[in-house]
């Protein structure tokens, strides 16, 4: 088993994937997101929706996988990347909320929950890295 | 040395399936996180600096500019010879008014307005049976208030059904901006006859205010909350709200036939 913040990591990162997965999936596929608002579709189709023609859910969905991928290995490097990957989607899930509120007026569900989930990774990811620190303080 | 004897230490009351601390860090003990939670942080605000300013420059593509307006040259042929005045399209004397309240940024009265304005002009309006009013409502956000400002602006020009089929030919993203002194001069500037310069001065003029504040009183009192929605009835009489929100013509056209009827 692995120790409950890892497993956590895993487990946020295994939901941002599915999010991210079915927002990709829309973008390509063309079809339209399950929104009852219908500001899912504003957010989606807006300039903001791609960076650099990537759109922002592949970048999500790199990112998710990437902090996943940290998890093989438990080391300080690991931990810290994955701190770092969390910190740069929890920064940029900000703006992009803000500009969900401010620019376009709209809101979209689906980025709402992976600003979530992405807010919970850098709380987990920070407290492991923060428990790195802690033990090797106490040992010493 | 204190940090060489962690790793043994640690590693006998480590539990099973944690990993060690001082393994983790390959016995070199791990004091120097601060050290890491500074670097995160500004690897962090590189990359995020970054993403946004590359954010911030994405779309710039789709900039709406004098000589990228599309649909210019049909519009005037299918508005040329038309009498209008303000928001009215048609003949003063038609028989049958129907009201449009659209959003400029509403990509929904966009389709409907590519799929049906040319058949309702050429059938109806062009032969002096039905005048068009437009209701604009402005409601997704800053750039659909800058726009009608500037329809109606380009309404105290009597050119206020060209700019609005051309601003929806040219509609962008919803608040992405789109909606600049730049593009709305550049759509102004495709419509022969207006004068760029008094349509952008005249955007704030007291007229404009007062006819968005009629709009938005027609659209409360008759209970509309969505775009595009159309009203019909007799020229100078109640109007009711029709179901004219399809891409099925005949269906537009029976409405618009009943209406006709109803005059005779």
């Amino acid at each position: 088993m692995p120790h409950p913040m890892r497993a956590a990591v895993i487990a946020l990162s295994l939901v941002g994937i599915a999010i991210a997965c079915y927002l990709t999936y829309s973008r390509y596929a063309d079809v339209g997101l399950a929104c009852a608002t219908g500001g899912c579709e504003t957010v989606q189709g807006s300039r903001y929706s791609a960076v650099a023609g990537i759109p922002v859910a592949v970048l999500g969905l790199l990112g998710y996988a990437g902090i996943l991928a940290t998890t093989v290995r438990d080391t300080v490097f690991a931990r810290a990347a994955a701190f770092a990957l969390a910190t740069i989607g929890f920064a940029f899930g900000l703006y992009l909320l803000y500009v969900q509120l401010f620019v376009l007026d709209a809101i979209c569900h689906w980025c709402l929950a992976s600003d979530a989930v992405m807010t919970a990774l850098f709380v987990v990811t920070l407290l492991r890295v923060r428990t790195d620190y802690l033990e090797e303080v106490r040992a010493a | 040395m204190a940090k060489q004897t962690v790793p043994a230490t640690r590693s006998k009351k480590g539990k099973k399936g944690k990993v060690p601390a001082a393994k983790r860090t390959g016995g070199r003990g791990n004091r120097k996180l601060p050290l890491i939670l500074a670097g995160v942080g500004v690897v962090a605000m590189v990359v995020v600096a970054v993403l946004i300013i590359a954010s911030q420059l994405g779309g710039g593509d789709d900039a709406i500019t004098a000589d990228a307006v599309e649909g210019a040259a049909e519009t005037q042929a299918l508005l040329n010879g038309i009498p209008q005045e303000g928001i009215a399209l048609g003949d003063p004397d038609a028989p049958v008014t129907l009201a449009e309240y659209a959003d400029l940024q509403c990509p929904h009265c966009a389709d409907w307005t590519e799929a049906n304005f040319a058949m309702i002009v050429d059938e109806y309006v062009r032969p002096g049976n039905v005048r068009l009013e437009y209701r604009g409502l402005a409601f997704i956000g800053t750039d659909s208030q800058e726009a009608l400002r500037t329809a109606h602006a380009a309404g105290d020009q009597n050119k206020l059904w060209n700019f609005t089929e051309l601003t929806f030919q040219n509609q962008g993203e919803p608040n992405s901006g789109w909606v600049t002194d730049d593009s709305m001069r550049a759509i102004g500037s495709s419509i022969p006859g207006l004068n760029t310069d008094l349509m952008m001065e005249a955007r704030d003029a007291d007229e404009v205010q007062v006819a968005i504040t009629v709009a938005e009183g027609q659209a409360e009192s008759a209970g509309i909350n969505a775009t595009p929605t159309f009203q019909v009835g007799l020229t100078g009489g109640a109007l009711v709200v029709v179901d004219l929100n399809t891409n099925d013509q005949d269906a537009i056209r029976a409405i618009l036939d009943d209406a006709l009827a109803d005059v005779t």
